[in-house]
């Protein structure tokens, strides 16, 4: 739609567009038989940068020898970012992103300003993904701090970062991020297609399109996120492809595979020795929080001749008196310890005290000493518990806890072999997904030897000289060999 | 539909073995008696619900169930009927069998325990020489809760420490009783005291228990039949010559001196040399542990003939042992005729009819390689007037 030549007429439409919503302001100013029209919404722009830059300049730069008085404001104006639109439809994305817009009489263009308030936290420590060492910033929901953040880690003019806009309405700007000469064109070509089919009335945070962006259905997520701007440029410079959303501080990381979440971005800065260790722990609680109930249930209700003598008597009798069966204790706790974790999180911080005395006492001491359950169970569960809690990504530990129960499941109905069984359905299940080309339990399967010195094994950086291959292949080489 | 149908055969095949921990007797030691006909049986059920008077938590006090029959399942069955629990048998550790089982054959009562599908082949076999087997599971010891932990540690612990081996497993009875020019040997095991008192919670409350158990000398087979029980010293020679030994105490006789020897190095090899030769080569090196009168031991020829004393017992006893077994047991416990029967399968053939006359023939040399490397921590014999210090 064209805009109109008369001022009037342009602010007539445009209120009528926001239904005479209360936060549009215009203002007229007339300069001899011309009219200026300064047009913003107060509660997305910053009022005092307009009246300080922009009407200042409009009413003081009165210089009437050019032809035009368009002319004139575009080349006067006190501003870094302006630019000249000519179609009437852009008018409101404009104004609800903070602009200011000027229009004049007999003339068919605007002129448009950043006017932008700030309307976001500044930039505050991570709080999801606390770490011990490494950079305490994360991101927040300014776009353009997100994508400074990053720009000031990597200062290489190889880094993109191409825009698309979201959603009918809410046209949120989402921008896919990644370092042109390493990061494999196929992917990032893949991932925008998918993102362009995305005809949805809003998207107001990365987790909306993470569906969009995977092909097969998992339990496990096939896409990380993080609101860690160092693991994000540590991802950039493996060859991973970033995708950032407007208004969100979590960022995502894509291709991702299944050793990822093992990783914490802060493996990249301590001892390697000491974080293939602390690797390694992450398996082995990956495994217990998994199977240990299944393997309880299994053994003390189908498999008893594979306990000690010593530890099963002493389970029988701590089971004496127990009324209910033991898949149905553990399911009952594992439960309730799931609803007590999630009130935890939905609660304001003084309702935790009590939470935490009802659950430690009750749940634990009370309900062992009334022989409600025995205490081997609380055991179990507290472990498994614990165990889960390990790992940092809440999709993650969720997902864990629905495969869990899978697996209390089919050891309750076939004992040991109804566990292996699920084992073996778990990781067929893994192998066989796939995500933008990349196998989920690569490198590891397909087997990638070289891209394993940074899995579970860690080795010194000075030692890994190329990127891992199934991530991209272009640009392989990270590093000169350093000779001693 | 093809979901539906994996979920309903996992559930239609399922809970087939289900039992609950609480709903289960298990079963830790049984013994077998046998009257005139009759088979006598008892189990020990290890979590007995007495155990939930006591505070302590995971102690279990034992109850015994006994049931008879003409079979070993007939008296399972009486047993079964009075436990209200399920009978639990994996966990067996300790089979005590009578003495009248082990003379009659002891195959016909292994059918059943092998044959159980709970029952595991990693159990202790022993024999009660006089006492009745029944009495064994009563007795209640004082340091571990229940008789058939007592068991198992007493043999475990002299494994360790004194003598003992594997021979006690049930799996390796089986074993040498099937295999071909080897006889089976086991462990007996006895009461020291009076059973009535010692199957009360009273015998624990005295520092010195008045009953207790304790390993008693291998009882020598033939295929499955007992023979004869052999004497303290033999047992302690079969076992030195089985490399059951880890550490072993041997008294000498010397200059009128008692001297101990305190080994935990002896090796034995048995080789065959020939046809008819077997070669049993000892090699011994062990210390001083103790002497009781005088001997100048910081002179190395009193050390030397020492050795040569210790070298000579020891192959007098296995001498006195291999005569022992040729005419007096008649029992090949030591597998030579398996040895022949592996390395000349021929001759083996020839001579399996005859074992018994061409075993009392065989020719048995006996080595000794003994060696004493240390006095111990005194250097000297004591002796008034001389100071002990080095």
């Amino acid at each position: 739609m064209e805009i109109d030549k008369s001022v009037k007429k342009v602010i007539k439409k445009i209120k009528e567009r926001y239904g005479n919503s209360s936060d549009l302001n215009t203002r007229i100013i007339k300069k001899k038989d011309k009219e200026i029209g300064i047009l913003f919404l107060e509660s997305a722009s910053s009022t005092s940068t307009i009246s300080d830059f922009i009407t200042k300049s409009v009413i003081v730069e009165n210089k009437p020898l050019l032809k035009t008085i368009f002319n004139n404001l575009k080349n006067t104006l006190y501003t870094s970012q302006l630019f000249i639109i000519d179609n009437f439809d852009d008018f409101p994305y404009y104004l609800s992103s903070g602009f200011t817009i000027i229009v004049t009489t007999n003339s068919k263009k605007a002129i448009i300003m950043e006017t932008r308030a700030e309307l976001d936290r500044g930039i505050t420590e991570a709080t999801s993904e606390p770490t011990l060492r490494g950079s305490k910033d994360s991101f927040t929901e300014s776009h353009s701090k997100n994508l400074g953040l990053i720009r000031k880690r990597i200062k290489d003019e190889n880094l993109w970062f191409e825009e698309l806009k979201l959603g009918r309405r809410t046209k949120t700007r989402a921008t896919i991020s990644y370092i042109k000469d390493i990061a494999d064109q196929n992917k990032i070509n893949q991932i925008k297609e998918r993102l362009k089919k995305i005809d949805i009335d809003g998207i107001l945070d990365s987790g909306n399109i993470r569906d969009y962006l995977t092909k097969q259905k998992s339990i496990f997520p096939q896409i990380k996120s993080s609101e860690r701007p160092d693991l994000a440029c540590q991802e950039l410079l493996n060859g991973k492809i970033i995708i950032l959303i407007e208004n969100c501080p979590f960022i995502l990381i894509l291709p991702t595979v299944f050793l990822d979440y093992i990783k914490s971005p802060e493996d990249q800065n301590q001892k390697s020795i000491n974080i293939t260790f602390t690797r390694i722990l992450r398996f082995i609680a990956l495994i217990i929080t998994i199977i240990t109930p299944a393997l309880y249930i299994a053994i003390v209700t189908y498999d008893q001749n594979t306990i000690p003598d010593k530890l099963l008597i002493s389970l029988a009798v701590q089971r004496e008196g127990v009324p209910f069966p033991t898949f149905l204790e553990i399911i009952i706790f594992m439960t309730i310890f799931d609803i007590l974790r999630e009130s935890d999180i939905r609660s304001p911080a003084n309702a935790t005290t009590a939470m935490s005395i009802v659950g430690a006492l009750v749940l634990g001491q009370s309900a062992v000493d009334a022989s409600i359950v025995s205490p081997v169970t609380i055991i179990v569960v507290a472990i498994t518990s614990i165990c889960s809690l390990i790992f940092q990504d809440t999709d993650f530990i969720n997902s864990i806890r629905l495969w869990r129960f899978l697996f209390i499941l089919s050891s309750s109905l076939l004992g040991l072999i109804g566990m292996l069984s699920m084992s073996l359905i778990w990781i067929t299940k893994m192998a066989t997904l796939e995500n933008i080309n990349t196998s989920y339990l690569s490198p590891i399967s397909p087997l990638e030897l070289s891209a394993n010195k940074d899995t579970i094994l860690k080795l010194p950086t000075p030692r890994i000289f190329k990127r891992p291959k199934y991530i991209s292949d272009k640009n392989q080489t990270k590093q000169r060999r350093i000779n001693k | 539909m093809k979901k539906l149908l994996l979920i309903i055969c996992l559930i239609l095949c399922g809970c087939t073995d289900y039992a609950e921990l609480n709903n289960l007797s298990i079963v830790t030691a049984m013994s077998i008696d046998k009257d005139e006909d009759n088979y006598k049986l008892s189990v020990l059920i290890a979590n007995s619900p007495k155990a939930q008077t006591t505070s302590k938590e995971g102690e279990a006090k034992t109850t015994v169930y006994e049931g008879t029959g003409k079979t070993i399942a007939e008296a399972i069955k009486v047993i079964d009927k009075k436990s209200p629990k399920q009978l639990y048998f994996s966990h067996i550790n300790v089979v005590i069998i009578s003495k009248e089982i082990g003379k009659e054959g002891f195959l016909k009562t292994a059918d059943w325990l092998i044959r159980h599908p709970q029952t595991r082949d990693k159990f202790y076999l022993m024999q009660v020489d006089d006492d009745k087997a029944s009495d064994i599971l009563k007795i209640i010891s004082p340091l571990e809760s229940f008789p058939s932990q007592s068991i198992a540690t007493l043999i475990e612990s002299s494994q360790n420490a004194k003598s003992t081996g594997d021979t006690a497993s049930y799996s390796n009875f089986i074993g040498r009783v099937l295999e071909t020019g080897y006889e089976p040997m086991m462990y007996t095991i006895k009461i020291n005291g009076d059973v009535k008192k010692g199957s009360k919670q009273s015998n624990l409350e005295t520092a010195m228990p008045n009953t207790y158990l304790s390993l008693g000398p291998l009882a020598i087979y033939k295929n499955d039949k007992l023979i004869d029980t052999s004497t303290n010293k033999e047992t302690e020679t079969i076992q030195i010559i089985n490399n059951e030994i880890k550490e072993l105490i041997y008294k000498i006789k010397y200059k009128n001196n008692n001297i101990n020897i305190f080994s935990n190095n002896i090796k034995t090899n048995i080789d065959i040399e020939n046809k008819s030769t077997i070669e049993i080569k000892v090699k011994a090196k062990g210390s001083i542990y103790e002497i009781d009168d005088y001997l100048n031991i910081r002179e190395l020829k009193e050390i030397n003939n020492l050795e040569k004393a210790w070298n000579k017992s020891i192959k007098k006893d296995i001498e006195k042992l291999i005569n022992n077994l040729k005419y007096k047991y008649q029992s090949d416990i030591f597998g030579f005729g398996n040895m022949i029967y592996k390395n000349y399968p021929d001759r083996w053939k020839q001579i399996k009819n005859n074992w018994n006359e061409q075993f009392k023939d065989l020719n048995i040399k006996v080595k000794v390689n003994t060696k004493i490397t240390s006095t111990g921590n005194l250097t000297k014999t004591l002796k008034e007037g001389e100071s002990w210090k080095k």
